[in-house]
């Protein structure tokens, strides 16, 4: 078979089905599933074109439809397995127009729609924006936090060439009103539902960040004394004081690090005897603890002339 | 009144003109529509062999498999099953029950 004879067969079909245009979808699909074929071995019994042999498409698609319209006609095609879209919307559309009837004077307009319509530039200009926000997130791999504007590689220039881009392709896009087909149509929507949902994340990523900036993580470490286990306290000549108080300007004493001692060594762990600080004194960092000779003039004079280090806090082990 | 012409008889028996051709053997749609014509059935028109033919299928009589071809087209046969069988032979008894029905009739009346 020739190509001219695939298209002969292919128009005669095309001109049956648009003249069985009035059958159900299932039972017109049903009835024509076959027919190319059917033609193909029509043809090659040879004598003619299509039209010679089998009379006007218009003529054999009445005889079609009237062998289909009697004794039953066809059974009823299986149901799908998906509910379609359409069956969704055909239930679905009574409550909403009566729902957009019913809502529309509670905020003053005749139909709640009438309202959503104006509102649609302002959803143009909101989808620009996720739009540059969902890119930028896509061509930025730094792992900081975005922030609110679509910045890429940390650029403010960018994201406001980005944004203005986005908004102005969002608005020119609502604007003309694309007349699509099926599958981009659907296209559009599934890509509209994905932004939406990403639009939400980002608002409620952004509100935690806004409420809580504690919770971040990197904030957590921000108390510098927050790994001071002990203190330690030097008088002007280098020794150690021990059992020393400390307050606050208010008069409250300072209740800083861990009153538990460890043995290096051993491991031990004990309770300290001291009440003030330093709560484990052999472990002062500037020389050990003074002992009763240590506190001998003639011991503390090497360290009294080296310059003492101020009252200090040290990190702990 | 309605007038009587073969085509308007042979709506109501086209089903069993079909599988009455695919008895004895399988055949394909033009096939089937070449026997019709030569038993006599002029009036038969190739968009009702294929139309029934799609109809009798998806009602479960029939069975069909394609057979490939080398000068022309794979054609798709169509042969009888069990269904079609039982469908073919309950059919024939209500076609020879209402002929004969209508043969008294005619010939009680005198006209035939």
């Amino acid at each position: 078979m020739n190509i001219t004879a695939q298209d002969e067969i292919a128009e005669y079909v095309a001109a049956v089905r648009e003249a069985l245009a009035g059958l159900p979808g299932a039972t017109r699909d049903e009835l024509l599933e076959d027919l190319p074929e059917h033609l193909a071995e029509v043809r090659a019994e040879g004598g003619g074109s299509l039209i010679d042999r089998l009379g006007p498409p218009e003529s054999y698609a009445a005889e079609l439809r009237a062998t289909a319209g009697f004794v039953g006609g066809f059974p009823d095609p299986p149901r799908g397995k998906w509910v379609t879209p359409a069956e969704v919307r055909a239930t679905l559309m009574p409550f909403v127009t009566k729902a957009d009837i019913k809502i529309g004077p509670l905020i003053g307009y005749g139909k709640a729609s009438d309202f959503l319509v104006l509102l649609r530039p302002a959803w143009w200009v909101l989808r620009g924006y996720l739009v540059a926000m969902a890119l930028a997130m896509m061509l930025d791999n730094s792992t900081g936090n975005p922030g609110l504007l679509p910045r890429v590689g940390g650029s403010d220039i960018i994201a406001l060439i980005l944004l203005a881009g986005c908004i102005a392709g969002s608005i020119l896009l609502g604007k003309r009103g694309l007349r699509l087909s099926m599958w981009p149509r659907y296209a559009l929507y599934s890509a509209t539902t994905v932004l939406v949902i990403f639009g939400l994340a980002g608002f409620t990523t952004a509100d935690t960040t806004v409420r809580d900036p504690g919770y971040n993580g990197v904030s957590y470490d921000t108390n510098p004394y927050g790994n001071i286990q002990d203190l330690f306290v030097y008088d002007q000549q280098g020794r150690l004081v021990e059992n020393a108080r400390i307050f606050d300007q208010d008069g409250e004493p300072l209740q800083i690090g861990s009153d538990f001692c460890t043995d290096d060594s051993t491991g031990e762990t004990w309770h300290t005897r001291n009440m003030g600080y330093p709560y484990c004194p052999q472990d002062a960092p500037f020389g050990p603890s003074p002992s009763p000779s240590a506190a001998a003039p003639s011991a503390a004079a090497p360290s009294s002339s080296a310059v003492t280090p101020a009252p200090t806090s040290t990190t702990g082990r | 009144m309605q007038r009587v012409d073969t085509t308007q008889l042979l709506k109501g028996v086209l089903d069993l003109a079909v599988l009455a051709a695919l008895r004895d053997e399988d055949g394909y749609g033009y096939d089937i529509l070449r026997r019709l014509r030569s038993a006599g059935l002029d009036e038969v028109g190739d968009a009702s062999v294929y139309g029934t033919l799609r109809r009798l299928f998806a009602a479960g009589f029939l069975t069909s498999y394609v057979v490939p071809s080398d000068e022309g087209p794979h054609r798709k046969y169509y042969g009888l099953n069990a269904a079609g069988r039982a469908e073919l032979e309950r059919s024939a008894k209500t076609w020879n029950g209402f002929a004969s029905t209508m043969d008294d009739l005619l010939r009680e009346r005198g006209t035939a």
